[in-house]
Order: structure tokens, then C-alpha cells, then sequence
């Protein structure tokens, strides 16, 4: 097969666009690649805090036409403000997130995280950013539910991972007739099921799920009073940045105590909320 | 259904279209040059460059688009090599592409009847004169199809990229859903945006073969 030697083709322009690729590759590098540290320290000398989060949770996080908005958006740019950097986001899907975070890909998930038992062994939270109690939603012309123990004997959906879920088999274990429990990859899909008929009722935050029933009241409704034991959202991040979490957790509070809180809480949530001021004991 | 979530978002999805388009023309760009090594690498008949480039090949062929991006992109960080999300975005469809492209330029190229090459010999061309006038353009009119068809595949797994976070069609749609909680209208936009690409891509290729079939009597 000598007629296929690689010496008939132009050596120089292999060459060409060789050099080319490394040095386009040189320049994503230098463009792109961004030194990380642990400390905060660091952080202040860069000027820029690396947050990530996906930007598939209303109203915390919300991609409106490419622009970041919800909770998450405005108490972190606050938190920025007092540090005295500026912030940058990443939006990531959640099951990479917490990979990302400890591959130090970004400096803090400021994706809302339930605090369990579980994982305050694994990642060190803030204090708390919103009430994450466990609620459900149905469909807004479903008589047959009015209150939590109403769904013995129906479907339920919730995103896979959540503490969430795990707080509605726990309920449904002591419910008269079993409960069928479907599983997503993530709440939005449960809803999409909710709203044609595959699940009879959606699992999730009480805050998520008041919003997705206010944006359509057509389809949804919240089943109140919630069913989970009172938990709480937090944002985290490595077990090792403790100087760090400690500054952000003096700046959520200064946000609690300057009315910044409130103000976002009465956007998104319709009302202001209470939250306990050092990261709570967790109660699951 | 409500027409107006996707009219709302047109140039959201407009956007994301231009990342998808703009990513699987770098990705396939360097999965040709990789692909062209390769191949030339299986056929040089040299033994050590043969079994590298079948290595290669049946590594990115074998192993899912998906856990290279995250191996890429998560594991090798891990290690101390921080690779941006675009680098490896476009790392990981270009390599995997390369994989497809060697194996599509190495058929086109033995589906040339070796008695051409052997017959050009024997009546003087030079080398160069071989593969300018006889292998290259006949291997080109056989690899067009699959080329093209490559091409729609690997705009299709730019829906991958994802993963490391860029905001490209299929994520902008999953955006659109969650924010609008219409997942219909959100998925039914970003689906008629591929299609029209690929329809457009096709077009193309229709084009391109018809050109290339010229040559022939």
C-alpha cells in the first residue's frame, strides 16, 4: 500500500494546521483558564467569585431568555457587594454540580441544597436561604385531593436525589394504601407528567412549588399544608473553605439585618419569611 | 399550546442555535483533521502507526460521547488540568468525530480500485499527481454521503455539551421549559431549530454530490 504514504500528502499543510489548533487551543487556555484557590483570600485578590447553579429551579434560579434572575441571583450579587467582589455564574446540570465543586470547577453551589444528615457530613452550608419544606402540588381541577394524606393509593412524582422525595416515601410509608412513587431526573419533568395525567401529584419545596402553581394557576395547585418536617435551603461549598463560608455567612446575615432579604423574599415569594441565623441542626 | 413561549424566546433559541451550529462546525472541522491522520496513520502500512490509529479509533468509537465530555471536563481537573468548558466541549465532539471521519475517509479510500493506483504508476504520474487526480476525487465523491450524514449526527450529539455547561439548543429548551413550565412549546421550538439546520445540511449535501458527480461521464 505504498501509494497511501503519508509523504504525498503536503507535509506543510499538516504542519499549518497543526500549529494553528495549539495555538487556538493556547488561547482558549489563556482566555478561559482561571487559577483556583481555596481561601478567600484569593478570591478577593481575583476579584470575582465563581458561583454555580442550574438555572432550572424557579423562582431561585431562573435563564429568562439568557439572562440569570430569581433568589439565588440577587441575594448572591448582594453577598458579592459586601465581600467586595464581583460574581460570576455557571450554569451547570445538578447532577454535575456537586462534581464540579469538589474538581473545583467554581468556588461555591449556590444551587438551593436541603441540609441532611448525609450531606453535612460531605459539604461544609451556609446558613440557611429559604424554607425548604416539603409540600405537594395536583392538578388544579383535582377534587379528589385536599390535604397531604390524600394521595394513599395515587401516583406521586419527584426529582430523583432530593431530600424532598425521601420525605415523601418516609410520609407515604405511613400512609393507610401504598403510594406509587415516580422518579425524575428533575422536577420539571414530574410537572410535565403532573399537568398530562401520569401523576396524580408533584413532590418538591413548598417555595417551588408555590411559584410553579402561581405561574399557572390553570394546570396547578398547591396542596397545603405541607407534609414534610420544616427543613431548610442552604448554599455549600467545600469542606475545606471554611474562611470563606464563614465571610458568606456574615454577609447572608448582614443581608437579613439591611432588609436585602426581605425585599427579595417579597419578590419571589409574595412574603417576607424568617430564617434562623447559623446553619440549623439537621432534622433529616 | 401556546405559541407565544416560543416566540417569546425566539432569539434565546436563535442564540443557541448559532452555539449548536458554531460548535459541530469547529468539532467536525477538527474531527476531519484528526479523522485524515488517523486514517493516513491506519494506511501508511508502518505497524506502529496502524495499530495507534486503530487504538484510537475503537477508544472514541467505543466509549460514549457523554462520559468523555464529563472525563474530560471533570476528571482530568481532578488531576490539576483545568480544561475550560469549551475546550472541552469541542475536544470531545472533535475526537469522537475524528474516530468516525478516519473510518468513512478509509473506506472511501480502498473502495478505489487499487489497480487505478497501480496503472498511474506504471504510466509515470508522480505521487502527488495519484492522489490529486485519481484517489482524492473519487474518494471524495464516495465519502460525500457519509460525510454529510456525519455531519447531522454530530450536530445531534451537540446536545451533549450540555453537561459541562453550554448553553446550547437542547439546554435553552430545557431553560425555556422550566422557566415557562410549558415543556411542549419549549421542546417543540428547539426540535423544528434542528431540523431546519438538518434539513439545510442535507440540502447541502445534495448540492455537494451533484457537484462532485461531474467528473463522471
Amino acid at each position: 500500500m505504498t501509494i497511501f504514504d503519508p509523504r504525498g500528502l503536503s507535509r506543510r499543510a499538516i504542519m499549518k494546521t497543526g500549529l494553528a489548533g495549539a495555538a487556538a487551543s493556547g488561547a482558549y487556555l489563556a482566555g478561559f483558564g482561571r487559577a483556583f484557590a481555596n481561601t478567600l483570600a484569593d478570591i478577593k485578590q481575583r476579584g470575582e467569585l465563581m458561583a454555580a447553579t442550574e438555572m432550572q429551579f424557579p423562582p431561585f434560579d431562573i435563564s429568562d431568555n439568557g439572562t440569570y434572575k430569581g433568589v439565588d441571583r440577587e441575594l448572591v450579587d448582594a453577598v458579592g457587594a459586601i465581600l467586595g467582589v464581583k460574581v460570576k455564574y455557571l450554569d451547570l446540570p445538578w447532577t454535575s454540580i456537586l462534581p464540579g465543586l469538589e474538581a473545583k470547577k467554581f468556588d461555591i453551589c449556590i444551587a438551593p441544597v436541603t441540609i441532611t444528615k448525609e450531606r453535612v457530613k460531605r459539604y461544609l452550608f451556609t446558613v440557611p436561604i429559604a424554607n425548604a419544606t416539603a409540600a405537594l402540588m395536583k392538578r388544579a381541577n383535582d377534587s379528589s385531593i385536599s390535604k397531604p394524606e390524600d394521595i394513599a393509593g395515587k401516583t406521586v412524582g419527584g426529582q430523583k436525589g432530593t431530600s424532598q422525595l425521601e420525605q415523601l416515601k418516609a410520609f407515604a410509608a405511613k400512609l393507610p394504601k401504598p403510594v406509587d412513587v415516580k422518579e425524575y431526573v428533575d422536577n420539571n419533568q414530574s410537572y410535565a407528567d403532573l399537568a398530562a395525567g401520569r401523576v396524580d401529584a408533584s413532590v418538591n419545596s413548598l417555595p417551588n412549588l408555590a411559584y410553579a402553581a402561581a405561574q399557572r394557576s390553570d394546570a396547578f395547585a398547591v396542596v397545603l399544608p405541607p407534609f414534610g418536617q420544616p427543613t431548610y435551603f442552604s448554599w455549600v461549598g467545600r469542606p475545606d473553605d471554611k474562611t470563606l463560608i464563614d465571610a458568606i455567612n456574615e454577609a447572608i446575615i448582614k443581608t437579613e439585618s439591611d432588609g436585602t432579604m426581605a425585599k427579595i423574599q417579597k419578590t419571589w415569594f409574595g412574603q417576607p419569611m424568617d430564617l434562623p441565623k447559623t446553619v440549623p441542626e439537621p432534622s433529616i | 399550546m401556546r405559541p407565544e413561549v416560543i416566540l417569546h424566546s425566539f432569539w434565546y433559541l436563535m442564540q443557541a442555535a448559532g452555539v449548536t451550529i458554531a460548535l459541530s462546525l469547529v468539532g467536525i472541522a477538527l474531527g476531519f483533521v484528526l479523522g485524515a491522520l488517523v486514517c493516513i496513520a491506519r494506511l501508511s502500512g508502518n505497524p506502529i502507526a496502524t495499530r495507534l490509529g486503530a487504538f484510537y479509533v475503537s477508544f472514541f468509537r467505543g466509549v460514549p460521547l457523554l462520559v468523555q465530555l464529563l472525563f474530560i471536563y471533570y476528571f482530568l481537573a481532578e488531576y490539576g488540568l483545568d480544561v475550560p468548558a469549551l475546550v472541552a466541549a469541542i475536544g470531545g465532539l472533535g475526537f469522537s468525530s475524528g474516530a468516525y471521519q478516519a473510518e468513512i475517509l478509509r473506506g472511501a479510500l480502498n473502495a478505489v480500485p487499487s489497480g487505478q493506483g497501480e496503472a498511474a504508476v506504471a504510466l509515470g504520474f508522480s505521487r502527488l499527481a495519484i492522489w490529486r487526480r485519481i484517489l482524492l476525487p473519487q474518494a471524495l465523491r464516495i465519502s460525500a454521503p457519509p460525510l454529510i450524514n456525519e455531519f447531522i449526527l454530530l450536530l445531534k450529539a451537540s446536545s451533549l455539551v450540555s453537561v459541562v455547561g453550554i448553553a446550547e439548543l437542547t439546554r435553552v429548551s430545557m431553560n425555556i421549559a422550566s422557566m415557562t413550565y410549558r415543556p411542549f412549546e419549549a421542546y417543540l421550538g428547539g426540535g423544528l431549530i434542528y431540523l431546519a439546520i438538518n434539513l439545510c445540511l442535507a440540502g447541502f449535501g445534495a448540492v455537494a454530490e451533484r457537484r462532485l458527480a461531474t467528473g463522471r461521464s
